[in-house]
């Protein structure tokens, strides 16, 4: 028997924006089912750079873009500090004073007045305002510069992890009525007289269908809209554009450096968490979302980049090369960093789905702000009496108060670097995390010594983080992704996700094969030096011993 | 300017003290010659999972009971016909000799090696799938799937995490048709020391090395057993070294036989067996220098140790790939040691030659991970006598020969036949040199 209900709203897609809506139409009191074809932050939102930048970029172009990333990411800041990071940039100077020609002096200035502009919008997401660095002191900040730059100028911005942002969203929305589906697919659309009355889903884990009638549907799916929309007769225009970044494997600088490819398009290396992050490629993409992969070009193209300024880059381990489609809106005859990163709500009531919308475009760090104008937009046209949005005032799960990681780490006897990650990612429910060990003292057992993954941890998040598959763990605690590629960590996190799923050893090794692939291809490109040497042992314990 | 230490002279210079190099050194000692190994570190040896796996047929279809199974060496001449470029393959005219090495590598290193049948033993590993291994260590033989009866216990530790028994059961359970034990789990009180609760693999080995700790655990499995037990399968943990003769004792206590499944890294029986060869080494004679090959020269086989020089009438060259270091890819794939071109993989690129060294990884590998990857197999080129070759097809040089992983042509780490390889290749490259290094003294006015 088919699973049948009635919702107000249908949202489609588990991204930063489908998850963002779905949290606000909850708190504002509509029934809503958010159906994810995979799991949570798997698209775009999920490879995203990790940043809640002001959009620097977009200042000459889109100062209204600017202006709304910067203050969303003063709220975001606000309902989750603990995943909310800063990460001071440095924009070198290309050249040295005495001799630099008149065009290098007017560059910089130009530089100079473009982030002093920006700091007027500092103030609204809580950053430093800028600084003009002598080289003295840029190179005493950050050595591994080549020699001869000019100096640089500061720039504050915001690191966040991207994909437990979505997490957190869909978690929220849940607490405030929503239904969350992972790993179900919205098969059709259904219509009846012109309108959009309800979508069909499957679920690809159980098989279980279902059809779920629809006040509105919102088709947030992203790069998959296109698509989506031709199966369905509506058509999102689109540009997708295909983002590529490379983990390093350790903090590589000090600073986010501020770099320019070969091609003149500003790039950038940057701390983010425990890792170093190399981004980013933009490129129009008309392949499958479904089956993307970087390139060796790829990966080149950016280390050539960071190695202008940072020569040493090219003996950095490169531990994965990830990417994403970018859903920027379509223009013709535009280059892809030119185009708008601004957002539109398509009704597609004119092509006979009244009811159904299509979000295009926008960023990470305004998902809050999008998510508030198309529920805004919803709710009028469900004809509800409007409610005041509160998204930016009512903490996200763990967002409530800042745990001190030392007296934890004293309490509960786990080692503080571990407990450091751990609150990082959980915020004030690090503590529920803590008393599972204090319970069972096996469960203080670190799965995996880079990012510091407690067995508790692990527990925890199968339990309340809408685990469906082993590779949604890549998502909520980067279970494998780190250097080791899963050596230590993959076999003993699976076991204990099969414990509290109860997965038989048949499941647990295909969700091991599911979660080894998906990190294989995203090491293809970059297998050199030790990162080689490691995938021959992976293969050896996992192909050879696991032949999984 | 300091006085210039004498230079090392012997008659073999094995590079490499992994499994490969070992057995090349012990075959050219016991062919009588002079032997010099040096070694950097351990290398993927001592990562290994306590089996040596030489081959498994290919073409065997899995419902195939294991009595039904081709034996080693007719699984190794079915390699050697359908994998293009493998060792197996290059080697096949000496492939009746492969049971000769397989036996004097038991023999050389029996007091951790358990002595090879000819069939396979089908072992257990931590993910619950059944692996087949011409010879495993000692204390794994009594977990052997084809050969044990009765009821199988898999000894699950309620103090720790690291392993699953219920996992490694699974796979017994699925093999039973293909005449595998019955298997259950028996959840013993084990590791509820405060202390291996966090511990790690190695940490619990020597927990367990120590005095009384081992007839703790014999007792506490005569005791709390399942009834009919006849054999208890434990985790890869039980001891460091075989001097400490864990096993035994827990038999000692609990009056029936004991075995460890296989390991994952980090590999406690893999440390074992590096251990066992390396007092193997000293006892027979083998003369270890730890450090770096430096300034090594592939026409002249000169190279400089620790600052010394080495003077060796013959060379084995057995590195390993990845992990041991013997090849390496930095921007493009290198031989780091003698600087000898990259030429051998397997698959579609069994005759790449010269341009696979620049490829880009993306070129050199498969989407499916589960497919042959050329990457992973990369290596160097060699003749029917394991003489490196240049680009050209020519031998390097007359006294080289390779010997393991080095040697290209097959996914050593995947395959199923990394070890065979190792001690195919070690024991025919150690008895050519030190035939070449005879043959170099038999002249006048050399050596």
């Amino acid at each position: 028997m088919a699973d049948r209900k009635s919702y107000d709203v249908v949202v489609l897609g588990g991204g930063v924006n489908g998850a963002g809506t779905a949290r606000d139409c909850a708190m504002r009191g509509l029934s809503v089912l958010l159906l994810e074809k995979r799991d949570l932050a798997s698209g775009a939102s999920g490879a995203s750079s990790g940043m809640i930048h002001g959009g620097i970029r977009y200042m000459l172009s889109d100062r209204k873009v600017t202006e709304l990333a910067c203050r969303d990411a003063g709220y975001i800041r606000r309902i989750a500090p603990h995943l909310v990071f800063r990460i001071p940039f440095l924009m070198p100077f290309a050249s040295r004073a005495e001799e630099a020609s008149l065009a290098e002096r007017a560059a910089w200035y130009a530089t100079e007045v473009y982030v002093g502009t920006y700091d007027l919008y500092q103030p609204l997401k809580g950053g430093k305002p800028s600084t003009r660095l002598t080289p003295a002191e840029m190179y005493a900040l950050e050595p591994s510069l080549r020699p001869g730059l000019g100096g640089a100028v500061t720039l504050d911005e915001w690191g966040i992890d991207g994909q437990r942002l979505c997490l957190l969203n869909a978690l929220s929305a849940e607490a405030h009525g929503a239904e969350v589906r992972t790993w179900t697919e919205a098969t059709e659309l259904v219509r009846e007289g012109g309108r959009a009355v309800a979508v069909r889903w499957r679920d690809l884990v159980t098989g279980e269908h279902g059809e779920a009638r629809a006040g509105a549907v919102l088709n947030a799916t992203g790069a998959w809209s296109p698509h989506w929309g031709r199966l369905n007769g509506v058509e999102v225009p689109m540009r997708p554009g295909k983002g590529v970044h490379l983990s390093l494997d350790r903090r590589f600088s000090n600073y986010g450096i501020i770099c320019r490819a070969v091609d003149g398009r500003q790039m950038f290396l940057m701390p983010h968490e425990d890792e170093s992050i190399i981004g980013t490629t933009d490129d129009d993409f008309y392949g499958d979302p479904d089956d993307l992969e970087a390139t060796s070009d790829e990966v080149a193209y950016l280390l050539e980049g960071v190695e202008s300024l940072v020569p040493s880059v090219r003996r950095a381990r490169v531990t994965r090369a990830w990417s994403g489609v970018r859903t920027t809106l379509y223009e013709y005859g535009k280059t892809e960093d030119a185009l708008s990163r601004e957002h539109q709500l398509l009704d597609h009531a004119p092509e006979g789905a009244e009811g159904l919308f299509s979000f295009v475009g926008g960023k990470l760090a305004s998902y809050r702000a999008q998510s508030e104008e198309i529920t805004d937009r919803l709710l009028s046209f469900l004809g509800k009496a409007p409610r005041p949005c509160r998204t930016h005032e009512e903490p996200l799960p763990g967002g409530d108060a800042v745990a001190d990681a030392h007296e934890l780490a004293r309490r509960h006897g786990v080692g503080e670097g571990a407990v450091r990650r751990l609150v990082y990612r959980h915020g004030s429910r690090a503590r529920e995390v803590l008393l599972l060990a204090d319970d069972d003292p096996r469960l203080k057992l670190v799965v995996c010594r880079d990012e510091g993954i407690l067995a508790a941890e692990v527990v925890f998040i199968a339990r309340h983080e809408k685990v469906r598959r082993l590779e949604d763990l890549r998502r909520r605690c980067r279970l494998g992704i780190a250097g080791c590629g899963g050596l230590d960590c993959a076999r003993l996190g699976a076991q204990l996700v099969a414990h509290e799923l109860d997965w038989d050893g048949d499941r647990l090794r295909a969700e091991l094969h599911q979660l080894l692939e998906v990190n294989w291809r995203e090491r293809r490109a970059v297998l050199d030096g030790f990162q080689l040497s490691q995938e021959e042992l992976l293969r050896a314990v996992h192909r050879g011993l696991g032949e999984v | 300017m300091a006085e210039e230490a004498a230079p090392i002279l012997c008659d073999v210079l094995v590079v490499g003290g992994g499994m490969a190099g070992a057995i090349a050194a012990l075959a050219a000692r016991d062919a009588g010659a002079r032997v010099v190994l040096v070694r950097r570190a351990p290398g993927s040896t001592g990562l290994s999972g306590g089996a040596i796996s030489v081959a498994h047929d290919p073409s065997a279809l899995p419902e195939v009971p294991f009595a039904g199974r081709a034996g080693v060496v007719e699984s190794a001449r079915r390699v050697a016909a359908t994998v293009a470029g493998h060792p197996y393959q290059v080697l096949r005219d000496s492939l009746d000799r492969l049971w000769n090495a397989v036996e004097f590598a038991s023999g050389q290193l029996s007091h951790v090696l358990a002595p090879p049948t000819g069939r396979n033993r089908w072992l257990l590993t931590p993910f619950g799938k059944v692996h087949p291994a011409a010879t495993c260590q000692r204390s794994m033989v009594a977990g052997d799937l084809a050969e044990a009866r009765g009821r199988m216990a898999v000894v699950a530790a309620r103090g720790h995490l690291w392993w699953d028994a219920g996992l490694v059961a699974s796979g017994a359970a699925r093999a039973r048709h293909l005449g595998a034990p019955e298997v259950q789990v028996a959840l013993l009180d084990l590791f509820m020391w405060e202390e291996a609760a966090l511990a790690r693999p190695v940490d619990l080995a020597r927990l367990l090395e120590a005095p009384g700790a081992a007839e703790q655990v014999g007792e506490l499995l005569a005791e709390r057993l399942p009834r009919g037990s006849t054999v208890a399968l434990f985790p890869p943990v039980l001891g460091l070294t075989p001097e400490a003769r864990v096993a035994e004792r827990i038999e000692g206590r609990a009056g029936i036989p004991v075995a460890e499944f296989l390991s994952d890294v980090p590999s406690v029986p893999g440390l074992r067996l590096q251990r066992a060869i390396d007092l193997r080494l000293g006892a027979a004679g083998v003369e270890v220098l730890r450090g770096e090959v430096r300034e090594a020269s592939a026409l002249a086989l000169e190279a400089r140790v620790g600052g010394r020089k080495v003077v060796a009438k013959s060379w084995v060259l057995a590195t390993g790939r990845f992990a041991g270091g013997g090849i390496a890819r930095r921007g493009e794939l290198v031989e780091p040691a003698l600087g000898l071109p990259v030429l051998a993989s397997e698959g579609p690129f069994a005759e790449a030659g010269a341009r696979l060294a620049a490829r880009s990884p993306w070129a050199l590998t498969v989407r499916d991970s589960r497919s042959p990857q050329p990457l992973l197999s990369a290596g160097l080129k060699v003749d029917g006598e394991l003489r490196p070759l240049d680009a050209e097809g020519r031998v390097v040089n007359p006294r080289l020969f390779a010997a393991g992983a080095v040697v290209g042509g097959h996914d050593q780490a995947s395959d199923g036949t990394g070890m065979g390889v190792a001690i195919f290749t070690g024991w025919l490259a150690g008895r050519a040199a030190a035939g070449v290094a005879r043959a170099q003294r038999a002249l006048p006015g050399v050596g």
